[in-house]
C-alpha cells in the first residue's frame, strides 16, 4: 500500500502516461464517433469527465461497504444514474448538441474508462485520490479526443470550431468526417504516439 | 467470522438504498428538466413556422411589431393501398385569418431519413417555405440540402404540378436545380415535397369534419399552450 | 407484404449498410481486441448476436409495457394511486438507461449459464470475454435505437413493434459478426507480414478497419434502391427511378471533375 500513487501523481498519470485512449485503449467507441468536429468532441469529454468524477466520488465514499459479488451492479447503477443526469442536462440546455451526439451520450454507461477507473482506483482509494484520478483521466481523454477531432475537422472541412482555418481552395477531404476517416486517423495517431514512446524508451536506455 | 457487512442481507439493503437514492435523484431531474426538454422539442418546430408561412422578411417585421401568429396543430390521416400514414400539420392564423399551413414530413434520403417542414399558403396553391429538420446525408455533399440558397428554390413554386429535379439550368416553373454531387439527396427532398403535397392537399383546404383522429391543440409560437376559446 | 419488406430493409440496413462496427463505431473494443483468430472471432460474434437479440426482446417489452407514457403496466399500477388521467401520463423513460443496462447484464448472465451447460469447450476458450460482452457498446446501442423508434416518434402508430426490434437487433449482431470475422481473417494474414513496430497491434487494426469502412460505404443507398424497385406504386418519393451507376458517377464526377457523364 505504501507504493500506491498519491493523488497528485494519479492526476498527472491520467493525462499522458496512462492516457485512457492512447495508452490504455479504452473508450474507443466515442472516440471515433464524436470526433468529426471539435464542439461535439469537447462536449463528450466534459460529459465523460462529469460522470467519471461523480461516479468516482460516490464509489469512493461507499468503498468500505462493497463486496465482490455486488460491486459491478453498484458501479453500473451509479454510472447509469449519472449518465442519465448528464444526458437530460444536455437535452435541456444544449439541445442541438444533444441531437448531434445522439445515442453516444448514453453509451458512456458502457464506456470502459469509467468502469475501469472505478474498479482500479475508486473502490480502493480515498475520495481525494479518486477525484484527482478522475480529473486526470478526463483531461487525458479530452486531449485525445481533441487531437483526433482537430485533425478530422481541419482536413475534412477546413474549419476548426466552425471558423475557417484553411483557404477556401482546399478541397475538403470529406472522407475525414465520415466513418473511415475516424478509423484511419485514430490508427495513424496511435502509431505516431507509439513511435514517440519507442524513441523515448530507446533514448533512455542508452 | 463474517461481520454484518459481509452478509447478503446488508448487501441487499445497500443496493436497495442506493437504488432509492438514485431513483429520487432521477425523479428530481425529470421533474425539473422534463418540461424544458419538451419545450425545446416543440420550439424547434414552432419557431420556424412564421418564417415558413410568411417568408423571412415579413416574419421579422411581425416580430418587431410584437405581433404573433396563432398556431393550431392537427393530424391528417391518409389511407393509400391499405397503408395508413399520418401527417402533423400546423395551421397559422394572423389576427384571425388563416395565413398558411406547415406540414411535417419525412422520407428516405440517400443515407438515412430526412425530416422536413413544408410551408404552404392558405389555399395550398404555392409553396411558401422549406426547412430541413433532420438529415444524415454526406457532409459537404448531400448535407448541403440544409443551405438556404438551395432551399429558397422551392419558394413560390406552384403546388399544382410535380416538381422535377434537373442538373443545370432550371427553366420551367416546376424545375429544381440539383446540388452538384448530391443528386440523390436533392431528388429525395423534392420527392418528399411532392408526396406530401399530393397526400394532404385535399384535406388541408377542406378538412373532413367527422374524423375522430384530429386533435386540435392550440399553441402560440413560443410553445406555450393556449386555451381553445 | 409491406411488413416483410420493412423487415428486409431494416435487416439489410443493420447488417451491411449501417454496419454497427464500421458505420456506428459500436463494438470497437472486441473488434480490436478479440479479432486475432477466426474461430474466436466467429464465436464472439455469435455470442454477441445471441445476447443482443435477448436484450432487445427484454428492453422492447419493458419499454412498451412499463416505461413510455400510457404504457399498460405502469398506468395499471398507477391507477391504484392516481386518477385515471394522471395515471395514463406517467412517464418513466428517465429510467430507461438503467433498465437497459440491467436487461443486458441479465441477458449476458443467461447466455453464460447456457453456454457453460451446453458448450463447455467454448466456455473454456472464451474465458473472461463472456462477461465482458456486458460492456459491449453494440448491445446497448441496439436497445437505444429501438427506444428511439418507440419513444421518439411523433405518432404512436409509427412506433416499432417487436418484429422490427428483433430484426434490427439480430441483424445488427450479424453485421458485427461479419465485420469481426473479416477483420480476424485479415489479421491472421497480417501475422506473416512485416508491420512497422509502432503500428503493431491496435494501430494497424484500426487503419485496416478504416479501409473496410470505405468498402462498406459502397452499400449506401442500397436500401432506397430496393425500396424504389419493390414498391413502385407507394414510393412516389423520388420523382424518377434511380438508375444505380449514372448517379454514382454523378457523385464522383463533380468532385473529381475528370470524367464526363
Amino acid at each position: 500500500m505504501a507504493d500506491s500513487p498519491t493523488a497528485f501523481e494519479r492526476f498527472v498519470q491520467g493525462i499522458l502516461p496512462e492516457n485512457p485512449v492512447y495508452r490504455q485503449l479504452l473508450g474507443l467507441c466515442p472516440t471515433l464517433a464524436v470526433t468529426n468536429g471539435m464542439k461535439p468532441a469537447l462536449t463528450m469529454a466534459c460529459s465523460v469527465g462529469f460522470v467519471l468524477l461523480c461516479a468516482n466520488i460516490v464509489i469512493s465514499l461507499i468503498r468500505n461497504l462493497l463486496k465482490p459479488h455486488l460491486r459491478i451492479v453498484i458501479f453500473t447503477l451509479t454510472i447509469a444514474t449519472f449518465v442519465t443526469i448528464a444526458d437530460r442536462f444536455l437535452a435541456a440546455y444544449f439541445f442541438q448538441m444533444s441531437k448531434t451526439l445522439g445515442p453516444y451520450i448514453p453509451l458512456i454507461i458502457v464506456n470502459c474508462i469509467i468502469i475501469c477507473r472505478c474498479e482500479v482506483c475508486a473502490s480502493k482509494q480515498g475520495v481525494v485520490t479518486a477525484a484527482s484520478d478522475a480529473i486526470g483521466q478526463a483531461i487525458g481523454f479530452g486531449l485525445a479526443l481533441s487531437s483526433i477531432a482537430a485533425v478530422r475537422e481541419i482536413l475534412g472541412t477546413g474549419m476548426l470550431f466552425g471558423i475557417r482555418v484553411l483557404p477556401t481552395a482546399w478541397p475538403d477531404w470529406v472522407i475525414m468526417v465520415l466513418p473511415p476517416g475516424a478509423f484511419i486517423t485514430l490508427g495513424l495517431l496511435l502509431g505516431f504516439v507509439n513511435w514517440i514512446g519507442i524513441i523515448r524508451s530507446k533514448g533512455s536506455a542508452k | 467470522m463474517r461481520s454484518f457487512k459481509d452478509s447478503n442481507l446488508f448487501q441487499a439493503w445497500l443496493v436497495l438504498l442506493l437504488a432509492t437514492a438514485f431513483g429520487c435523484a432521477l425523479a428530481g431531474v425529470q421533474t425539473k428538466l422534463g418540461p424544458v426538454i419538451e419545450a425545446n422539442k416543440t420550439r424547434e418546430t414552432l419557431a420556424k413556422i412564421p418564417a415558413l408561412v410568411l417568408g423571412e422578411d415579413q416574419a421579422q417585421q411581425l416580430s418587431r411589431q410584437k405581433k404573433s401568429l396563432s398556431i393550431t396543430s392537427r393530424t391528417i390521416k391518409i389511407e393509400k393501398n391499405g397503408i395508413k400514414k399520418f401527417y402533423t400539420v400546423y395551421d397559422a392564423f394572423l389576427e384571425g385569418t388563416l395565413a398558411g399551413h406547415v406540414a411535417k414530413a419525412s422520407g428516405q434520403g440517400y443515407a438515412d431519413k430526412i425530416e422536413l417542414l413544408l410551408g404552404l399558403d392558405a389555399d395550398a396553391r404555392t409553396i411558401t417555405g422549406l426547412f430541413i429538420l433532420d438529415q444524415k446525408e454526406t457532409p459537404g455533399l448531400g448535407n448541403r440540402i440544409i443551405e438556404k440558397p438551395w432551399r429558397n428554390q422551392f419558394l413560390g413554386k406552384p403546388s399544382a404540378t410535380r416538381l422535377v429535379v434537373v442538373k443545370g439550368n432550371p427553366g420551367k416553373d416546376n424545375e429544381i436545380d440539383a446540388i452538384s454531387g448530391a443528386t440523390i439527396s436533392s431528388r429525395s427532398v423534392t420527392g418528399i415535397v411532392n408526396k406530401t403535397i399530393t397526400d394532404i392537399k385535399a384535406q388541408l383546404v377542406s378538412p373532413p369534419k367527422e374524423t375522430a383522429d384530429e386533435q386540435e391543440t392550440s399553441h402560440n409560437e413560443n410553445g406555450k399552450i393556449k386555451e381553445n376559446t | 407484404m409491406m411488413y416483410l419488406l420493412d423487415i428486409l430493409l431494416i435487416s439489410l440496413t443493420a447488417a451491411l449498410i449501417n454496419n454497427f462496427v464500421l458505420y456506428y463505431f459500436v463494438g470497437i473494443c472486441p473488434f480490436v481486441g478479440v479479432s486475432r483468430k477466426v474461430e474466436m472471432a466467429f464465436g464472439m460474434g455469435c455470442a454477441v448476436t445471441f445476447v443482443i437479440s435477448i436484450a432487445a426482446l427484454i428492453s422492447w417489452s419493458i419499454t412498451t409495457m412499463v416505461l413510455i407514457p400510457g404504457a399498460p403496466l405502469s398506468s395499471f399500477i398507477a391507477g391504484f394511486f392516481l386518477p385515471e388521467q394522471a395515471a395514463a401520463k406517467i412517464d418513466l423513460t428517465v429510467l430507461s438507461y438503467i433498465v437497459y443496462i440491467f436487461a443486458i447484464a441479465s441477458s449476458v448472465q443467461f447466455v453464460e449459464m447456457y453456454v457453460r451447460k451446453y458448450f463447455p469447450m467454448l466456455y473454456g476458450s472464451f474465458g473472461v470475454f463472456l462477461p465482458l460482452i456486458t460492456t459491449n457498446c453494440a448491445i446497448l446501442f441496439a436497445c437505444l435505437t429501438i427506444m428511439s423508434h418507440v419513444t421518439g416518434v411523433d405518432n404512436p402508430a409509427d412506433a416499432w413493434d417487436l418484429g422490427r426490434a428483433i430484426a434490427l437487433a439480430f441483424f445488427g449482431g450479424v453485421g458485427f459478426t461479419i465485420a469481426i470475422v473479416i477483420m480476424s481473417g485479415i489479421r491472421e494474414e497480417l501475422e506473416l507480414c512485416d508491420v512497422p513496430e509502432p503500428f503493431q497491434g491496435a494501430a494497424i487494426t484500426l487503419v485496416i478497419g478504416g479501409i473496410l469502412a470505405i468498402a462498406f460505404m459502397g452499400f449506401t443507398g442500397v436500401d432506397s434502391g430496393i425500396r424504389a424497385a419493390l414498391m413502385p406504386s407507394v414510393t412516389e418519393q423520388v420523382s424518377t427511378m434511380i438508375p444505380p451507376r449514372p448517379d454514382v458517377l454523378a457523385i464522383l464526377d463533380l468532385s473529381s471533375q475528370v470524367r464526363q457523364p
